[in-house]
């Protein structure tokens, strides 16, 4: 059985199979870089932007009280919460670019954030 | 008062294109899927053959009409998935009619099953993703999903668009002219 391939076929095809890797590179390229600083929502709403080069502990008052947080090495962690499960505090310590960490039941989370993405031969 | 519709040879046409690619929508239904978003679209198939050998007015009939009478079946009308369904089979349709004009502007035989096939998938993830997207889950974290949903459309397009080939290579006729 063969199967029918025009020109204009295998241009369309050249063109999706370069258009795969485009892709890649932009959606998941550079997400993997150390982050520089750290956001620190409540409520969805950014109250500190934090540099992640500086030793210090952070105490940020959330709906049900405050929640402990350590910077450490360009990295941040939850170390206490007033939540029950202290699944912020599991969640350990994050560094690289768009890593996330959250107590939802106090409404604060953090966010790293990465380098402004690098420019290179792929975006223009 | 009994109400009789007229119907032409294109209507039933369409009835029974449109018939086949709902019965392949709720076959594939069944199908589990490894990522929501992931679905062979063997659907697909049916609106390429029809593209191609009936052109661009007939194949939009018989993908809305597929789409439209899938969720009724489904019971999916109105819900999200419906609404996905809907903005990637018109994104897909969008795409198929702009490929169709320009192919045919084009020296030689243009376009086969293979390209449109291909096009049509990627233009239907597109559509569908984009939708998702901006209607339901508008959360950059999405957006690492894209070249995965991506490069699954190729492939299935690759592979729906083969077996439009087949299927068009046996199909009787000469090609542009509706069977009796």
């Amino acid at each position: 059985m063969t199967t029918r391939i025009t020109g204009a076929d295998a241009v369309v095809i050249a063109l999706a199979l370069i258009l795969l890797p485009y892709l890649y590179l932009t959606y998941w390229g550079g997400a993997a870089t150390q982050g520089e600083q750290a956001r620190i929502l409540r409520g969805g709403q950014q109250i500190a932007l934090v540099s992640l080069h500086e030793h210090r502990h952070l105490s940020i008052a959330g709906v049900l009280g405050p929640s402990l947080l350590e910077i450490k090495d360009g990295k941040i962690r939850f170390i206490d919460s007033p939540c029950r499960n202290k699944q912020c505090v599991h969640s350990g310590w994050v560094s690289l670019g768009g890593e996330f960490a959250a107590c939802l039941p106090n409404r604060i989370s953090v966010q790293v954030v990465g380098r402004e993405p690098r420019f290179d031969s792929i975006n223009f | 008062m009994p109400i009789f519709l007229q119907t032409t040879r294109e209507d039933q046409l369409i009835a029974w294109l449109t018939a086949l690619a709902i019965t392949i929508h709720i076959a594939e239904s069944a199908l589990p899927s490894p990522l929501p978003g992931i679905k062979p679209g063997l659907a697909n198939v049916i609106t390429v053959a029809v593209l191609l050998r009936y052109g661009w007015r007939m194949a939009a009939w018989v993908s809305l009409l597929r789409v439209l009478v899938g969720s009724l079946l489904l019971g999916t009308f109105l819900s999200p998935t419906f609404i996905l369904s809907l903005a990637g089979a018109v994104c897909s349709l969008v795409t198929l009619g702009a490929a169709y004009a320009i192919s045919n502007r084009l020296p030689g035989r243009g376009l086969g099953a293979l390209g449109y096939s291909v096009l049509a998938a990627m233009a239907h993830m597109a559509g569908q993703f984009w939708s998702a997207y901006l209607l339901f889950i508008p959360h950059p974290g999405l957006l690492h999903l894209l070249p995965v949903l991506m490069t699954a459309a190729v492939m299935f397009g690759l592979v729906s668009g083969m077996i439009a080939n087949t299927m068009l290579m046996r199909m009787p006729g000469d090609g542009r002219n509706l069977p009796p």
